[in-house]
């Protein structure tokens, strides 16, 4: 007489399924502190997660101002005439690197150097010699800090240079140079950051998974004894793994929601303009998407591999 | 039926990979509503025969043949098949403690891909057969060591198996409680259940009168029926 019985003779599928998710969630509610435990170290990973998430928004915040603000100004002879300068703009415009190029006129220079200093010394000394000492200028951006050398070549061209005074990419361009690479090392930092904190979230997971499952090594044994198929003794810990995943990923989206909530002023004011709450908001569905999949995918894989061990294959 | 054919089983010690052997050259079958009692010293090898039987351990020479099936044969992942026909009682109860009584129960049956609410009833049946009816919501932990036997016994029963297998059933309880259990045993027995009950107790052996095989280092040096306790 062969042995095989067909397990699902008397059950469906459905079945099958249904009863391992209430094994699993029968466990995860009965075993509270090997589920909080987990649950917990879960939690902090997704925190941290989370964390990372908002830090790099911020980076990008900080990079992008202080590429903004930097940028190449051409100061052109004063015997150079309007025409001339906007020809060379629309030239200039014309170029790859070239991502803004603004004209200042001598005159709006004036302007906005009197507004800028109204009433002290330096604008009543210009009031007094009544001239304007302002020359005209371009004020390009570059796509990249990098790129600003090639637009400054453009201008020590032959053709190009008997117009141009003045070319402000000398200190200036160390300094542009220097945040330039500030802004690509907090970047760079920030990655390898996420990297190592992930491998060790990870590690730290699996090996509290590990233990929570070590620690019921003898029930595996008895399922085994009793009966049990493979499937339906793993089926309950992986239920398990993935809800202490899901609580673990509600409660960090809570407590990361009330600490943007409650950072969102305070981070206004001190960065200039930096709004975490916006970046989270604007992002939740990605957010709430890394929550869920960190916390559950790190549960069930976690699981996944301490429970094999114990399984005869 | 199970047949022991030549069997023999060795272990291999981790400290100084020493050879060890657990049974030797042993042959004995069993046929359908046996009450056999294995006796013999502690590590004579009573439980590897039982281990064998629920494939657990599988012989390092000769065959173990279960109702025609070689067990050589069954990969481990399948061996739930066999186990499935078998129904364990433990010395150490071995109940899974983050289930209720009826839970553990029931367990034996979803293995076999029994709807529980459909066996409910079975379930109450059976608990009400060893007493434990108005404790079938308690946990493991809240049950005397007698009580803890009786729900493992019917763990064992539920499903109706071809085999039960008991090992040292009663060696961690009381004469009162472990006469009980024998009474249950035997009870099953007479139902027409296969019962190969592993024991170094000499008061049960002599009482109940019935085939006794007796093991000694590893081999069996007495098979008979009505047996008393030798050694």
């Amino acid at each position: 007489m062969k042995l095989k019985i067909n397990l699902f003779k008397s059950e469906t599928m459905v079945n099958y399924i249904k009863k391992i998710i209430i094994g699993g969630w029968k466990n995860f509610k009965r075993q509270g502190f090997l589920s909080f435990a987990t649950a917990l170290i879960i939690f902090i990973v997704v925190l941290l997660g989370t964390s990372l998430f908002v830090f790099e928004g911020g980076v990008k915040f900080f990079s992008e101002k202080i590429r903004d603000k930097m940028d190449v100004s051409v100061y052109f002879k004063e015997s150079v005439d309007r025409e001339t300068i906007l020809d060379l703009k629309s030239q200039v415009e014309k170029l790859p690197e070239v991502k803004s190029i603004e004209y200042i006129s001598p005159e709006d220079a004036y302007e906005t150097f009197s507004k800028a200093h109204q009433n002290d010394t330096f604008s009543q000394s210009l009031q007094a010699i009544q001239i304007n000492p302002f020359l005209a200028s371009l004020k390009i951006q570059t796509t990249s800090p990098e790129k600003y050398k090639t637009v400054a070549e453009f201008f020590k061209k032959e053709e190009v240079a008997p117009y141009v005074r003045d070319i402000n990419d000398h200190k200036r361009g160390e300094i542009i140079e220097k945040f330039s690479n500030i802004a690509t090392n907090v970047e760079n930092v920030g990655l390898i950051l996420t990297i190592i904190l992930s491998i060790i979230a990870i590690i730290i997971t699996y090996n509290t998974v590990r233990l929570s499952i070590h620690s019921q090594r003898m029930e595996i044994e008895v399922m085994h004894l009793v009966g049990a198929k493979n499937s339906l003794v793993r089926g309950p810990f992986l239920v398990q793994g993935m809800l202490s995943g899901f609580f673990a990923a509600f409660i960090a989206f809570v407590i990361s929601l009330v600490a943007v909530l409650l950072l969102r002023d305070k981070l206004l004011s001190v960065t200039d303009g930096f709004d975490i709450y916006a970046l989270y908001m604007t992002n939740l569905s990605m957010v709430i998407l890394l929550q869920l999949g960190l916390g559950i995918g790190l549960g069930l894989i976690s699981s996944y591999i301490a429970i094999k061990r114990y399984l005869k294959e | 039926m199970i047949e022991f054919k030549q069997v023999s089983k060795d272990y291999i010690s981790n400290i100084g990979k020493e050879v060890k052997p657990a049974l030797r050259e042993v042959s004995f079958s069993v046929k359908d509503g046996e009450f056999v009692t294995l006796c013999g010293r502690s590590g004579a090898g009573k439980t590897t025969i039982l281990k064998m039987i629920a494939c657990e351990e599988k012989p390092t020479n000769g065959s173990v043949i279960f109702y025609g099936q070689d067990t050589m044969d069954i990969k481990e992942k399948d061996a739930y098949c066999i186990r499935q026909q078998l129904g364990f009682i433990f010395q150490d109860f071995k109940l899974l403690p983050y289930k209720t009584v009826f839970e553990n129960v029931a367990y034996a049956l979803e293995v076999t891909g029994q709807d529980t609410k459909k066996a409910r009833d079975e379930v109450m049946k059976v608990l009400d057969l060893v007493g434990l009816t108005k404790k079938a919501n308690r946990f493991p932990k809240e049950l005397s060591g007698g009580e803890q036997q009786r729900t493992s016994i019917a763990r064992a029963l539920i499903h109706r198996p071809r085999i039960i297998l008991a090992d040292e059933p009663t060696g961690n309880l009381d004469p009162y409680h472990s006469r009980d259990i024998m009474k249950v045993l035997m009870k099953i027995n007479e139902a027409g259940s296969t019962i190969v009950l592993s024991t170094h107790n000499k008061e049960i052996v002599n009482t109940i009168k019935k085939r006794v095989i007796t093991v000694d280092d590893g081999r069996i040096v007495r098979d008979e029926e009505n047996g008393m306790f030798f050694i």
